[in-house]
């Protein structure tokens, strides 16, 4: 071999220009080997691509409707002889709605058809209304056009989940009830319209009147605490381990054991911290700091480990040059290397908090996973988060939480391309300044 | 400075040591317990607290086991007011509550929630007697051939259990072993087909034992498979696999009927109608239980109580029945909300 | 004085603190800015002052407000009158509550008993002066401490070594943390399995071929053949991952190649990023994803081809879990693909090789630790993924290496042991726990080894 590798010149020698003569004949093999390693490489990645585009595809077809409800315009009379002043909170709205729908469709009779016609508007709307007279009791005595929520199976036959074709025993929706349906939208008191609710209401068991933001503020608390703790706490771990810890028995064991910790099942930081945290420290059962400690513990060897790689990438060049100037070792490692490793330690981080952000099952054994109406408002409100909102819906048997379900999915992914995206501006800009 | 290091690390782990000195505080009522009651009692909750008044009751779905554990753990803030379940409390869990100190406990029986086998719409829909799902299921059943002995189940297709059924494999997806419904599955549909053969019905006499475990066995290989607690996830595999039959709570196929269809067992269709005057044979009380010590200290329970009691939650057309649950006989209901009403204590399991 | 303001108001002090010894610093190096003269740079003499002002008023804070309640607590209950205050502990934890909702202004109208309204108001004051005492005792503590520091600074003084002994000390606690959660797991779990053990011998359980966790528990209760033989579970979490990483190994690797080495910038910049999101989808989503889409795909495919296929293959759940682990195995590898220096790949390029076999020959062995470290913790979430499983392999413990049956794996027994409608303290309860201390230890040992293979590798290429 030594020989081939010669000076140019040396090239007229017969075994020379075999040598040449054998790497031609096999440069048209190396470069489609070339050409398909490339290929291999391109279809790796529109592969995971495609897996991504499909999920995608397949939840926005199913969730995309939920952002819409169906709304029907009734002419509501606030009655004085229903809504007394000083009990308002405790009035028969219902009434109100049932006496609207009663004058749109005067030749509606009898209790079952009645109920029928009662459920087109859902049970929860009496509750807008009573907001809305509380907002402003002025109303009273007058008639107002005003949007109430379909009832959930109403809003999926308009959104056409039940089939007409169908017979009427095996459908929610009665052949009647389709009939008001075409009349109200005949007259322009049907509408899909925009989706508040799901946007800002906490859950509910009546579909059209759940909605993510409880979750969604449990979800923000929880990795609040999270951040906070295992941000700090696995960037410190990670230098001491790589930068100063001597290597040793005792290094050993702690590096199998973050090691270990990121291969135990998540399930079992759920049974660490309902012994820990619930049970020794007394905190109270179902609050985001309590959630936001598990998933801490449960994504620290995450981000340790990927601390210690980006560390360990760092060329040693850096060190000896600071420490060749008289720096000290910490004054090396916080001036130099930890600046020049923090875009690496951000993957890591964003790798971890993603998967605390998706995480469900510790949540499991420390009460998260709760049906929680009211929004919380700290670290120690009772919460639930993201996740655990889309596996209790996705385990409810109401037709319309399917479409919530993948609408709550399609906000948590939202939530993920806007970490990422943070993400990769911060990186860009350490990676600028060094 | 390895002074220093040991020092700080002293001090760290003092802070963390002392931090359980801080007591909890809690004002909302908070529920733990079956998933089966889950979907009922959020409804009366979320009602309860739009009402106004009082916070919305915290509940989360721990199956009845899981919450009777929390719940007979003590009296005090710490612990659940109240524990939904599926089944009745157990002696063993009674027990358990009394040497906590949780000595008065008040139960309220809620409803019925029927139990069905159902397959897809795009299969002909079945009709199964007891007998029939018995020998399906069992993991051992009486020789085919005549005689007394047991074998083990040697049926294939549900033709070879009955002619009259379809002439497809036995695929039956149904609850795990640590499900209540699946207890509940045994003792109803199982039990009752195994004592249809006369030699099982004299063992069930001369040895209970041994004929529970005959009837309780379910079989191994394949025709039975455990299919976990989500019942959704059953409905849309069953829709995705015509020739599967699931078994599930009555709610899903309620919401459902468009995709899947109940099957007859021993002649009854399981609605509605069916399973409130007891002529479908598949059906299970369920059960929530109160702490009295809470009552009046955590606010709102007395009157969570008298809410989920009353006719408009409960009663025939309450807003409970709509979301599937089987009310009560109204005798029956007015009875237990009267006992409700007085906290009548419960004195011993059954 | 509300805690956290009273925080901030203390992190202002520190860094009041941290001017205050600069300064002194500069004015004990002299005029003229001959910082020379002190053996550390004045920053490190501020940094010790603020180090010393706010640690020690941090600690004091921490503590105050761990006791605070019980004190409180205490002094209130001794005011109440003798039928509540000798109530057992449990009762009066509820009466606490309520004189605790009353003073924090919830359900004043139904608290009709006079005292526990006394107490409350008793409650409140005290409350509000602890808060002011908290507040004074605090700030005076840091400002004292950082006096005090400040009038010891000398010129000789060695503050960098203390600021920094300071710090080490902080590193060593952070990184023993992974040591106490490990004790934690260990203790939380060891308690129930030796009960178990108890109950079933270790040999059986280690050892046994059958898993079937249906033995009678409660009296009234019958199972089907009790067995708690844990190899089938075990064998079938290795399937289920063995697929996994036959997934996801060749396509996450081949797509870091492809992105460090060929993609141009903003390809990269947007494909990155793009697949780290499918680490990020909740697996309840694969879940469904395996069991409603892949599942009934591979078992209509494979009646096709005329084999048997079980409704909730092994083969399923080990595709969607290799899809959801690739950017695991992709991301962690581009980063090391990228640390390869460059020196390496060039001259790879001048001895004449293409980019392929630079790839090859060159930067993937010298990469090789790195990807190792990835591809192993890929591993390690294939067998602690849990909803993926629970949803699409199900329950069934099948013997077998054979991806067409079904099979079951650690988590999901875990999971379906532990939020069941079952009594709580039944051996089934219990083998949850020895199934997550076995998988602990098995992990374990793999780490062990995989650290070791690590070590040697990288032995060769530095």
């Amino acid at each position: 071999m030594s020989k081939t590798q010669g000076h140019p010149r040396a090239g007229k020698t017969p075994e020379n220009s075999r040598t040449i003569a054998v790497v031609r004949a096999s440069l048209p093999r190396r470069y489609r080997s070339e050409r398909r390693f490339r290929l291999l490489g391109l279809a790796a990645v529109v592969l995971s691509l495609g897996f991504l585009a499909l999920m995608f595809a397949s939840l926005l077809a199913n969730g995309v409707s939920a952002f819409r409800q169906t709304e029907i315009r009734l002419p509501v009379h606030f009655d004085p002889e229903v809504l007394h002043a000083e009990a308002l909170a405790q009035a028969d709205y219902g009434q109100l709605i049932r006496a609207s729908l009663g004058r749109l469709f005067p030749d509606v009779e009898g209790r079952r058809e009645r109920r029928e016609l009662a459920a087109l508007v859902s049970s929860a709307a009496v509750y807008d209304l009573r907001d809305l007279v509380m907002r402003d009791p002025g109303v009273i005595g007058q008639t107002r056009e005003v949007w109430l929520k379909a009832g959930a199976d109403i809003d999926m036959a308009v959104k056409g989940h039940f089939r007409r074709d169908l017979p009427e025993a095996e459908r929610r929706v009665s052949d009647r009830q389709f009939a008001w349906l075409e009349r109200l939208a005949a007259e322009g008191r049907l509408e899909k319209r925009f989706n508040r609710t799901f946007f800002t209401a906490g859950d509910s068991r009546e579909p059209e009147q759940a909605g993510i933001w409880g979750a969604v503020s449990g979800s923000f608390f929880t990795l609040a605490v999270t951040l906070m703790l295992s941000f700090p706490i696995g960037v410190a771990a990670a230098v001491y381990l790589e930068e100063f810890a001597r290597k040793g028995r005792i290094t050993d064991l702690i590096e199998v054991n973050i090691n270990n910790l990121a291969a135990v099942p998540s399930i079992v930081f759920g049974l660490l911290g309902l012994a820990v945290f619930l049970n020794f420290l007394h905190l109270p059962r179902s609050a985001p700091l309590v959630g936001g400690l598990v998933l801490t513990l449960m994504t620290l060897p995450t981000i340790i480990i990927a601390g210690r790689s980006a560390l360990k990438s760092v060329p040693p060049s850096i060190r000896e040059a600071a420490l060749g100037v008289g720096a000290s070792r910490m004054q090396t490692v916080l001036h130099h290397v930890l600046p020049l490793a923090l875009p690496g330690m951000l993957t890591g981080t964003i790798i971890g908090m993603a998967r605390a952000l998706g995480e469900s099952a510790p949540l499991l054994m420390i009460g998260m996973v709760a049906f929680i109406v009211e929004i919380p408002k700290g670290f120690t409100d009772p919460a639930t988060v993201l996740p655990v909102q889309i596996y209790l819906w996705a385990d409810s048997p109401e037709r319309a939480f399917v479409e919530r379900t993948s609408a709550a999915i399609l906000v948590l992914l939202a939530f993920l391309v806007v970490m990422n995206a943070g993400a990769i501006w911060l990186r860009k800009r350490f990676e600028r300044r060094w | 400075m390895k002074r220093l290091t040991v020092v700080s690390l002293a001090l760290v782990f003092c802070l963390a040591a002392v931090i359980p000195a801080r007591a909890q505080q809690r004002d909302a009522i908070s529920i733990v317990g079956s998933s089966t009651v889950y979907p009922f009692a959020t409804v009366v909750a979320e009602r309860f607290g739009k009402a106004g008044g009082f916070k919305t009751p915290k509940i989360e779905s721990t199956g009845t086991g899981g919450g009777f554990k929390l719940f007979c753990a003590g009296v005090g803030v710490q612990h659940p007011d109240i524990s939904n379940a599926s089944r009745a409390i157990k002696a063993s869990e009674f027990e358990t509550c009394q040497k906590n100190g949780v000595t008065e406990i008040v139960e309220v029986k809620i409803g019925f929630d029927g139990i069905v086998l159902a397959n897809s719409k795009k299969a002909p829909p079945l009709s199964f007697t007891s007998k029939d799902i018995f020998l399906a299921l069992a993991k051992e059943v009486p020789d085919p051939k005549g005689g007394e002995a047991l074998v083990a189940n040697p049926y294939k297709t549900w033709k070879e259990v009955n002619p009259a059924l379809p002439d497809v494999k036995i695929e039956v997806l149904g609850p795990p072993p640590t499900s209540g419904t699946r207890d509940a599955f045994l003792e109803l549909a199982m039990e009752r087909g195994a004592l249809a053969f006369e030699s099982l019905k004299k063992l069930s006499k001369e040895d209970a034992k041994k004929f529970q475990k005959v009837f309780a066995s379910l079989r191994e290989d394949g025709g039975w498979v455990d299919a976990g607690e989500n019942d959704n996830l059953i409905v849309q595999k069953l829709v995705a696999n015509p020739n599967a039959v699931g078994i599930f709570g009555f709610s899903f196929l309620d919401q459902n009927t468009d995709k899947i269809q109940g099957a007859k067992v021993d002649g009854h269709v399981p609605s509605f109608e069916n399973i409130a005057d007891g002529k479908y044979p598949l059906s299970r009380p369920l059960f929530f239980y109160v702490k009295k010590a809470h009552v009046g200290v955590i606010p709102g329970i007395q009157e969570y109580l008298a809410e989920f009691t009353s006719e408009k939650a409960w009663g025939k057309d309450g807003y409970l029945s709509e979301k599937g649950l089987i009310p009560l006989p109204e005798a029956e209901r007015k009875k237990v909300a009267e006992n409700v009403k007085n906290l009548v204590v419960l004195k011993e399991a059954k | 004085m509300p805690p956290f303001v009273l925080l901030a108001v203390l992190l202002a002090f520190s860094a009041a603190a941290y001017h205050l010894g600069r300064r002194r610093a500069f004015a004990l190096a002299g005029a003229g800015g001959r910082a020379q003269r002190l053996h550390s740079r004045p920053n490190y003499h501020g940094a010790l002052v603020a180090l010393w002002c706010a640690l020690p008023a941090i600690l004091l804070f921490a503590l105050w407000l761990a006791f605070e309640s019980q004190v409180i607590t205490r002094i209130v209950v001794e005011g109440l009158p003798e039928p509540q205050r000798s109530l057992p502990g449990d009762r009066l934890s509820l009466i606490v509550n309520d004189i605790r909702n009353v003073a924090g202004g919830r359900f004043e109208e139904t608290a009709a008993d006079p005292a526990v309204r006394e107490a409350a108001a008793t409650y409140r004051r005290l409350l509000g002066l602890s808060r002011q005492a908290l507040a004074v005792v605090t700030l005076s503590l840091a400002a004292a401490m950082a006096l005090l520091v400040r009038r010891r600074l000398r010129p000789t003084l060695r503050a960098r070594n203390h600021v920094e002994g300071i710090l080490t000390a902080m590193l060593v606690a952070c990184s023993t943390i992974a040591v106490f959660t490990t004790v934690g797991i260990v203790l939380s779990v060891v308690y129930e399995a030796v009960l178990f053990f108890r109950i079933i011998p270790v040999g059986e359980f280690l050892f046994g071929l059958s898993w079937s966790p249906q033995m009678a528990i409660r009296a009234d209760q019958v199972g089907a053949s009790g067995a708690f033989g844990a190899v089938p579970v075990f064998l079938g979490t290795a399937l289920i991952s063995a697929i996994a990483m036959v997934v996801a190994v060749p396509i996450g690797l081949m797509s870091a190649i492809y992105l460090s080495e060929y993609a141009g910038k903003s390809f990269r910049a947007v494909a990155k990023p793009l697949i780290e999101i499918l680490a990020g989808i909740p697996t309840v989503v694969y879940g469904f994803f395996a069991a409603l889409t892949v599942a009934p795909f591979v078992r209509d495919a494979g009646g096709l081809l005329g084999l048997d296929v079980a409704s909730e293959s092994a083969l399923a759940a080990g595709v969607v879990m290799g899809i959801m682990i690739i950017p695991f195995v992709c991301s962690l590898s581009d980063d090391f693909i990228n640390a390869v220096p460059q020196s390496l790949r060039d001259g790879a390029y001048s001895l004449g090789a293409t980019r392929s076999e630079t790839v090859r020959r060159v930067v993937v062995p010298a990469a090789l630790p790195g990807i190792m470290g990835g591809i192993l913790l890929a591993v390690s979430r294939a067998i602690g993924e849990t909803m993926i499983v629970v949803m699409a392999a199900g329950l069934a413990a099948n013997l077998t290496v054979n991806p067409l049956k079904a099979v079951t794996t650690v988590t999901v027994q875990i999971v379906t042991l532990l939020i069941g409608d079952q009594e709580f303290d039944s051996p089934k309860t219990l083998a949850a726990f020895a199934l997550g201390l076995v998988l602990f230890v098995v992990t374990l040992c793999l780490n062990v080894i995989a650290l070791y293979i690590v070590r040697r590798y990288r032995e060769q290429y530095e």
